[in-house]
């Protein structure tokens, strides 16, 4: 039962990571709308 | 390898985690995201002979945005095409099918940018990059649907939130790349398009291997389907070439094709919109955009591109949000609020602007943004309430042919109507206000669309033995 979990944590991080870093990136563009 | 590609080959076995399925269908759908991000390209293939500055034979930017329309136009009409065969087939085969299409469009992109030619680039990126959208986007619908019967829209949303974030990732990437293959004899391009038509290969190829399909009957353990007390989820099946011929078909594509043609409307002129409407304020001046030096035009630009990329959060976060959500209220009462809220603030926005508060100006073109994005992600599972689960990811490919069509409706309407007001006289600041107004106009029609869905009709349903067969 845990390593099908294990599983499914990694499947998510190697959408997850990129995701994030793309929405990172985004909100550093975003944010100049309020300075 | 057919084998491996096989429907039967993919069912799950016993013990299967289904959360496994969302990361799939979002290793795809993040990366024909991809579709979003293509402009990143234009301004340097734009110099791809004179490298520093345009030289004779360069491409025009407006000629490489054609790219673009085409790949939306041959999403759409692939989806519509293909949907039968990927329901047939099985959702793996559509996804590697997708993965040589999107990916081999990049490719095929390289060579054109090798050869300097703008048809390839089109037959490329174009056409079979669109039909790997079309394909890759319903590609884990049906099964995301089978595999969450207690949270379709949920589900649905989490990969359709993938398709609004491909570009958030692609478009820095593409910048690193090209920044990194640049030299004084090429603006890198090439290698970008055979670099990310690499990574998108892999990774789409990674999420059509993850997919599977439940067993037959299978259910979330614990769950059990609620009795039949909601007559606008169906639990019998519409044969996907009977859901056209019902007028419930119509209306949702009415309801897409309204939702989305006002939300790129307003994607589309959202950055210079904000420039004009409020001029030298952004900057902390007094005028119009004319008045400002060249350093507070640079300063006002950048406040513009901020309030762009706050919105395509807002659309992504919009897909996950207004699909989850819609589990709960039910589809028709979430594009009920879609319509009706949506209208209150697209007719408020020039009193917003009129009234010079950049806060609430941002503040309702973010809110109309989640609605967009969440009228994409919700269709799917309003499409399995009404026709059933067997058919729904080729029904879904038929719908988004309302999808090509709002993507030419909607910024035809807003430029058209724009240059017409200004050719009259009317002041840069004050030519989109009669835009808004018709953009809520178009989602009042959306909203009597919604209005009028029903349940199907008896008729329109399958038989046991017509089930039995598809099965």
């Amino acid at each position: 039962m845990t390593r099908r979990w294990v599983t499914v944590v990694v499947a998510w991080a190697l959408v997850g990571i990129p995701l994030c870093w793309g929405v990172y990136k985004t909100l550093q563009t975003a944010v100049k709308l309020f300075r | 390898m057919a084998g491996w590609l096989a429907k039967q080959r993919i069912v799950a076995q016993p013990g299967f985690n289904r959360w496994l399925v969302p990361p799939a269908a979002l290793a795809i759908h993040l990366s024909i995201g991809m579709a979003y991000g293509l402009s990143v390209f234009w301004l340097p293939l734009s110099r791809a002979i004179g490298i520093t500055a345009p030289a004779a034979g360069d491409w025009k930017v407006s000629t490489l945005g054609w790219t673009f329309s085409l790949g939306i136009v041959f999403l759409g009409l692939s989806a519509a095409v293909f949907g039968r065969w990927l329901e047939r087939e099985g959702p793996r085969k559509a996804g590697v099918v997708a993965a040589f299409c999107w990916g081999g469009g990049f490719a095929i992109g390289a060579l054109a940018v090798h050869l300097h030619n703008i048809w390839l680039l089109y037959l490329g990126l174009g056409i079979i990059g669109g039909c790997g959208l079309g394909l890759g986007y319903i590609s884990p619908v049906s099964t995301l649907i089978k595999w969450f019967p207690d949270r379709r829209g949920m589900a649905t949303g989490m990969a359709i939130m993938g398709f609004g974030g491909g570009a958030m990732i692609g478009s820095p990437l593409a910048n690193i790349l090209m920044n990194h293959f640049k030299t004084a004899a090429s603006v890198g391009v090439e290698e970008t398009f055979l670099t990310m038509g690499a990574i998108y290969f892999v990774a789409m190829l990674c999420g059509a291997f993850g997919y599977r399909l439940p067993p037959p009957g299978w259910q979330p353990a614990g769950w059990t389907a609620p009795p039949q007390a909601n007559a606008m989820i169906t639990k019998r099946q519409v044969h996907v070439d009977q859901a056209w011929r019902t007028p419930q078909f119509w209306m949702l594509w009415v309801v897409l094709c309204m939702n989305v043609s006002a939300g790129i409307g307003v994607i589309n002129m959202a950055s210079p919109m904000l420039q004009e409407v409020f001029g030298g304020r952004l900057a902390g001046a007094i005028g119009t955009l004319k008045d400002l030096s060249d350093a507070q035009k640079v300063q006002v630009a950048t406040i513009g591109a901020g309030f762009a990329a706050l919105l395509s959060l807002f659309n992504i976060a919009g897909r996950f949000f207004w699909a989850s959500l819609s589990d709960y209220l039910g589809r028709k009462r979430t594009y009920f609020i879609f319509f009706s809220l949506g209208f209150v603030l697209y007719a408020l926005a020039p009193t917003a602007g009129a009234a010079g508060s950049v806060p609430l100006f941002v503040a309702i073109f973010c809110v109309i943004l989640t609605m967009y994005g969440g009228g994409f992600a919700t269709i799917p599972a309003y499409l399995a309430d009404m026709f059933g689960v067997v058919h729904v990811g080729a029904i879904h490919g038929r719908l988004l042919t309302a999808w090509s069509t709002a993507g030419v409706l909607g910024p035809v309407l807003v430029n058209y109507l724009r240059e017409y007001q200004i050719g009259h006289g009317v002041p840069a600041a004050q030519a989109y206000n009669t835009t808004m107004y018709i953009l809520a106009g178009l989602l009042v029609a959306g909203f009597v669309a919604n209005l009028m869905v029903r349940p199907v009709a008896e008729r329109y349903f399958m038989t046991d033995a017509q089930l039995a067969e598809v099965r």
